[in-house]
């Protein structure tokens, strides 16, 4: 009778315990994922990953967030989060995941009836992958001054600007981006959050190659770009508001302590292969990178008992995102010094007796600590709003 | 078996310990006039506010009801460490008020205890664990003192330092007797003291010798094979209480730096909009929040530990990260006060000495770190 989103849950995940849901997760994830993509050194482009994450579809485990009635699993705080935990646990490879990350929250919160019905079933069947257009070659910490222009055409929004970072855009069929719909507003008041179909002749995708060698963002050139007017989520001019209230839930993921834990067992593995994992002098530095590990899981332990508890998260967890990241780069470093020469062969390395990628942990830990606002503007953020130092 | 477990443990209700939070910080203002009055002067400490903490149950809370106490678990004892440690009080709560009435209570002679306890508990008799050697290692099992048996008891021979409170009625002598080590009650008259040595914070410390110094068996306090664990397993929960003192201390340090940030003015400004420092503020504000949630941590992790190396790594996690991070809020708050920061009378100096001496004693951040990678290798 009800419109149907994407396929029905087996069963109601939050009337497990914990423990249960846990088992169940974790025997799916042991049992199914290719064990080649585990922890790969990289972001897994659409071909790699597209059998997996359509079995996730057909089970109906691609979005553990959402609500049962949109399609979701429906988890509560407690269960998403050890979702979460099994999935870094057995270190499997995201997707271009924005349709279900981001996309999906906002029209839930924000979107039309007929919004949601368009696009939600093609997240949940994987059939659209959706990536995220913020930041442009102007526009990057002050993201408030972009300059992504949209006129009006009879019943079609035309957008033309440039957007750049966007994260696998070549793997996405569609974006949501924001764009100026009011040249003559100050900053945030005229922008405007829209949905935009990317197989169309003003589109143009340009994989942009990392220090790494990879191709994991893009830029993407907007030119006389059309979409329906149905396709502004939310009112015209408060985009801004639409993209901001996406900062909750997500926010405490970025601080996760797994990535610089799994950092650490790489460079105990480096250490033991160049004999020095005993050495007096090694150990000082590699016991105090565990104990930054060790306190940044405490720290999370404390914001998640916090989301369990259905409260809302301050803005004190921006601390996270800067000591998570921050401290994957130190045991990144560590990792590279004590690789010696081996750090100086690209991809996977014979060590004495093992095989390691030593500088996969040196360039993943570079972008966390520039994406998702940089730790400096997480720094402006935590100084004037947690401890209320006056702004300049 | 555990020795961990052996230490008494009831958790408190959430509300009892939110009243005691909010008793303690009624009872234990900052004070700096009072502070600098007692610096270098015997015994370092007031005995008629010693006697008003006692007369609030404080010293009670890890000593178990059947021997008149509270039993109320470490997470209590944690609270009054972290609210003294925001008033500055130079008061040895850590050692004489939780380590000396912890460690009295879990004696095996039952005629001490009965003796001892309640002048312990009422404040008028003050405790001063002398369980360190003069080398400074942070391991109970090589004391400085050794005992030889005697007709009626033992006779101590050797040293003890760092001892705090320097001028206590009763010590609590540490020693070894070949096979193990045993605890000893011993008057601070039989004891002489070779040195008493300058704290930091105008607080002395005691260098004790003991010359054949004969204890009878009815001052033993516990002797055999599981005291070795059973003080490990205590002198762990000092560390942790004590690494809440210091979350209280550098809370309060930064507290006033940033206040400072916030007030002073300089090319037109004030100094705290200034993008280099708020970076500097932000940087201090995380290493206190990983030393409270470390700490929080160790605390869970005494209330409910069974294993006493789960215990000894969780209590140097804990006072690795406390005292790494209070030294560098003291020493950061000094440099962004500017010379203000470095003088004697305005009050951010206290707080720096108390750190310095607190951060040092129990082992510091590099010890604890040494320990908490032995403890990680043996888990």
């Amino acid at each position: 009778m009800s419109f149907r989103y994407g396929v029905e849950q087996e069963r109601d995940w939050n009337a497990l315990t914990d423990e249960e849901f846990r088992a169940i997760v974790r025997a799916e994830f042991e049992a199914n994922y290719p064990t080649e993509l585990r922890y790969a050194p990289r972001r897994l482009r659409w071909h790699e990953t597209k059998d997996w994450y359509l079995r996730m579809a057909a089970k109906g485990w691609i979005a553990p967030n959402w609500p049962v009635e949109y399609g979701g699993m429906g988890l509560s705080p407690a269960k998403l989060l050890i979702f979460h935990e099994e999935t870094e646990r057995w270190g499997i490879g995201r997707y271009q995941d924005h349709g279900t990350l981001m996309l999906g929250p906002v029209l839930i919160r924000w979107g039309t009836e007929e919004q949601r019905r368009k696009y939600l079933p093609d997240v949940l069947a994987c059939r659209s992958i959706w990536c995220q257009g913020y930041s442009e070659p102007g526009a990057g910490s002050d993201l408030a001054s972009l300059g992504t222009r949209v006129v009006l055409d009879g019943d079609e929004f035309v957008i033309t600007g440039q957007k750049i970072w966007t994260t696998l855009a070549q793997d996405a069929t569609h974006m949501f981006l924001l764009a100026r719909t009011d040249p003559g507003a100050k900053k945030q008041e005229g922008i405007s959050f829209l949905l935009l179909d990317l197989a169309q002749k003003g589109v143009r995708v340009r994989p942009i190659r990392d220090i790494a060698g990879h191709e994991e963002f893009c830029e993407v050139f907007l030119d006389e770009a059309r979409t329906h007017v149905s396709n502004l989520v939310g009112e015209l001019n408060r985009g801004w508001t639409v993209a901001k209230s996406l900062l909750g839930f997500e926010r405490i993921h970025i601080g996760s302590p797994r990535m610089p834990e799994y950092g650490l067992t790489v460079l105990k593995r480096v250490a033991e292969a160049r004999g020095v994992w005993d050495d007096p002098l090694f150990r000082d530095k590699y016991f105090a990178l565990a104990l930054d590990v060790q306190h940044l899981a405490d720290a999370y332990n404390h914001f998640t008992a916090i989301v369990i508890r259905g409260e809302p998260l301050g803005q004190d967890v921006s601390y996270l995102k800067i000591w998570a990241t921050e401290t994957f780069q130190r045991i990144a470093d560590l990792t590279v010094e004590t690789a010696g020469p081996f750090a100086a062969v690209k991809g996977d390395v014979r060590l004495n007796d093992t095989t390691v990628n030593v500088l996969a942990s040196f360039y993943k830990a570079r972008p966390p600590t520039i994406y998702g606002g940089t730790n400096e503007i997480q720094r402006n953020i935590l100084a004037q709003q947690v401890l209320g130092l006056p702004r300049r | 078996m555990s020795a961990a477990a052996s230490t008494p443990h009831v958790s408190a209700e959430p509300e009892t310990l939110a009243l005691l939070r909010h008793s303690v910080a009624g009872l234990a203002r900052f004070d700096g006039q009072r502070i600098r009055a007692w610096r270098d002067r015997s015994p370092g400490f007031d005995r008629a506010l010693w006697r008003e903490m006692a007369s609030q149950g404080w010293f009670a809370i890890p000593v178990p009801e059947t021997e008149g106490g509270l039993a109320l678990g470490i997470e209590a004892a944690a609270i009054v460490a972290e609210q003294l440690g925001r008033a500055c009080l130079p008061e040895p709560y850590v050692m004489a008020g939780f380590l000396g009435p912890m460690l009295l209570a879990q004696s095996t002679n039952e005629a001490a205890r009965r003796e001892l306890l309640p002048d312990v508990l009422s404040g008028e008799t003050v405790l001063a664990p002398a369980w360190q050697s003069a080398d400074g290692g942070i391991s109970p099992s090589t004391p400085g003192v050794f005992a030889r048996p005697d007709a009626d008891g033992f006779v101590l021979s050797g040293e003890s330092r760092f001892v705090v409170p320097a001028e206590a009625d009763i010590y609590l002598a540490l020693a070894h007797d070949g096979d193990g080590l045993l605890v000893a009650a011993v008057e601070r008259r039989d004891v002489r003291m070779l040195r008493q040595e300058p704290g930091p914070d105008g607080v002395s410390t005691a260098w004790l010798g003991f010359q054949d110094l004969r204890v009878p068996k009815s001052r033993l306090l516990m002797s055999g094979e599981a005291v070795a664990a059973r003080v490990q397993a205590a002198l762990d929960h000092a560390v942790i209480v004590q690494s809440a003192e210091l979350c209280g201390l550098m809370q309060r340090a930064l507290e006033m730096t940033l206040d400072y940030l916030r007030t002073r003015r300089q090319f037109g400004a004030p100094i705290g909009s200034f993008q280099a420092l708020q970076h500097r503020a932000v940087d201090l504000f995380i290493q206190q929040e990983l030393a409270r949630h470390a700490t929080g941590t160790a605390v869970r992790a005494a209330a409910n530990a069974t294993d006493c190396r789960v215990l000894s790594r969780a209590a140097s996690s804990a006072k690795a990260r406390a005292a790494h991070a209070a030294l560098l809020i003291a020493t950061q708050s000094i440099q962004l006060h500017g010379a203000i920061g470095f003088t004697d009378e305005y009050d951010l100096g206290l707080y720096v000495n108390r750190i310095v001496r607190l951060a040092a004693s129990f082992g510091n951040a590099a010890e604890h770190r040494r320990r908490f990678a032995a403890a990680s290798a043996e888990t």
